[in-house]
């Protein structure tokens, strides 16, 4: 009986300091747009400038990293595609195949992992420097906000890199991906691609924007958060990012989950099997 | 309307049933109830971690109090919001002991920022001002450069410097003269006193283990002892360490 309560009680336990958890970064979004809003010295261009240096850090810089991993993921699924289907006689089902399981599944999920891994440490550990060199407590003691200041420019960027990152990614290995593996199989482009294209519908559009613009938002705000929470210490910062990557790839991946559940309850819902 | 336009004028500051304990620790300060007096230099004295740090972080609103109030002109801070405080705010210039300055930014645009970020005067006046500040304290050859590329006495003195360019009517220096040096303590004191005499920087708090630096004004001391403040006349046997 003991063991059953004790269970019960971890779990509630571990279950309100998550909601608490969110519940405070969520809290923190709210007042770094508020502040945004409220700042009237800051102005459009000092946004802008930090926005444009964070789209060039986590989205530019990205690009080689991303290529890379968008072609082996691309050639893969292709490969893997075009072999199992055939096998199966549904060739002409690669299109809808790779939008499934690229553009819908993996490509949100490894632009993803790779901004967490680039600029989510980054971030993170700049912050959390900030906090320790007392750089965040100068900016208060000059009446600067540094919620809109650091935060909010620095969420808006990720979230324009994120989106940016993984439509490049869903192009480079949908199309370069084909190329690549062109001299192992013998499909024509024009059947490639028209494939590709019968199987694209406007559900992927939104599950693109809705699974790459949060990801991006949680992504930022977590790492924003973490980094702000170091206390005093330089020691605090390594482990405040070890924090921030840990809770980036649950919240990403558990948000992932939960919207291809929900599209496929709808897909569902729209067949009438629901 | 330009905030600079709605900057208040701070007459008095005073605690009211103010305590303040950092996280898990016992309190710093126990129901204070005190007034701080105005238009004067006041050289906050204690024993080493008794608070002077402390209270110089809740009359600059770094700190907020964990129970009773801080009063500005009988505003209470902790009821205002970032951007009501920002009208006092900017009447205060706040100096580190240690750390404090911008590391992406160089020592120039360290000093730049609070005038440029809220247009407090013009620009082309704003760099003029620097520059004047620039060449005073010598600091041409250092002015392009990060913090981390400078010695320890000039980021303590840009840090100094940047509370002063605002021209503000408080000025809180925490431990202002570590590091700076005989020459340009003297040369930091004499821009304090110009700022006084001109009528426009009118009460100033500072904590310093420093007599030689403090020599350089007529000060007023009040002691933190056991978590509460007294003036020197009143309480001359409370113990201070170090000094």
């Amino acid at each position: 009986m003991n063991y059953i309560l004790g269970t019960i009680d971890s779990m509630g336990r571990f279950v309100t300091s998550n909601l608490e958890y969110t519940l405070r970064v969520l809290l923190m979004v709210y007042l770094s747009i508020r502040a945004t809003i409220n700042d009237h010295a800051q102005g459009v261009r000092q946004i802008f400038s930090v926005i444009a240096a964070q789209v060039y850090f986590t989205g530019f810089q990205a690009l080689p990293l991303v290529s890379v991993l968008a072609l082996c993921t691309g050639s893969v699924l292709i490969l893997q595609g075009m072999g199992n289907l055939t096998l199966l006689g549904g060739g002409d089902m690669i299109g809808s195949f790779l939008i499934v399981v690229l553009s819908r599944e993996a490509a949100p999920l490894l632009t993803a992992l790779v901004v967490i891994a680039r600029s989510g440490t980054a971030v993170a550990s700049e912050i959390g420097n900030m906090r320790a060199n007392r750089e965040i407590e100068a900016l208060e003691s000059m009446g600067i906000n540094p919620l809109s200041f650091i935060v909010f420019p620095r969420v808006i960027g990720g979230v324009i890199s994120v989106l940016c990152l993984s439509f490049y990614f869903n192009v480079v290995a949908l199309i370069g991906g084909f190329f690549v593996t062109k001299f192992l199989h013998g499909m024509p482009f024009s059947f490639y691609s028209e494939s590709l294209l019968r199987a694209f519908s406007k559900e992927d559009v939104y599950e693109f924007f809705l699974k790459n613009s949060f990801s991006g938002m949680i992504i930022f705000v977590i790492c924003c958060y973490q980094g702000l929470s170091v206390k005093k210490s330089p020691h605090e910062v390594p482990q405040v990012t070890t924090q921030a990557v840990v809770k980036c790839v649950i919240y990403v991946t558990v948000f992932n989950l939960t919207v291809t559940a929900l599209f496929y309850l709808n897909q569902l819902r729209q067949l009438g099997v629901l | 309307m330009a905030i600079r336009e709605n900057i208040k004028s701070i007459k008095s500051l005073r605690f009211e049933g103010l305590t303040f304990n950092h996280e898990g620790s016992d309190p710093t300060l126990k129901n204070v109830d005190f007034e701080f007096p105005s238009e004067k230099v006041i050289w906050l004295k204690s024993a080493e971690g008794a608070g002077k740090s402390t209270v110089l972080q809740l009359l600059a609103g770094l700190l907020m109090p964990s129970s009773g109030s801080y009063l500005i002109n009988d505003d209470k801070v902790g009821d205002m919001t970032f951007e009501e405080f920002l009208t006092y705010r900017l009447a205060i210039g706040y100096t580190f002991d240690y750390g404090g300055l911008i590391n992406n930014r160089s020592i120039q645009d360290n000093l730049l920022l609070p005038l440029h970020y809220h247009e407090l005067i013009p620009p082309k006046d704003a760099k003029a001002r620097v520059d004047q500040y620039i060449k005073r304290f010598e600091l041409e050859k250092f002015k392009h450069e990060r913090p981390a590329h400078v010695p320890g006495r000039v980021r303590k003195l840009t840090c100094l410097l940047r509370a002063l360019v605002i021209q503000p009517q408080m000025l809180l220096m925490d431990d202002p003269s570590v590091g700076l040096g005989a020459e340009t303590s003297h040369l930091f004191s004499e821009v304090i006193n110009e700022q006084q005499d001109s009528g426009t920087l009118k009460h100033i708090l500072l904590s310093t283990y420093d007599e030689n630096f403090m020599s350089l004004f007529n000060y007023d001391i009040i002691h933190i002892d056991g978590g509460n403040l007294y003036f020197q006349e009143e309480e001359n046997t409370k113990k201070v360490a170090n000094l």
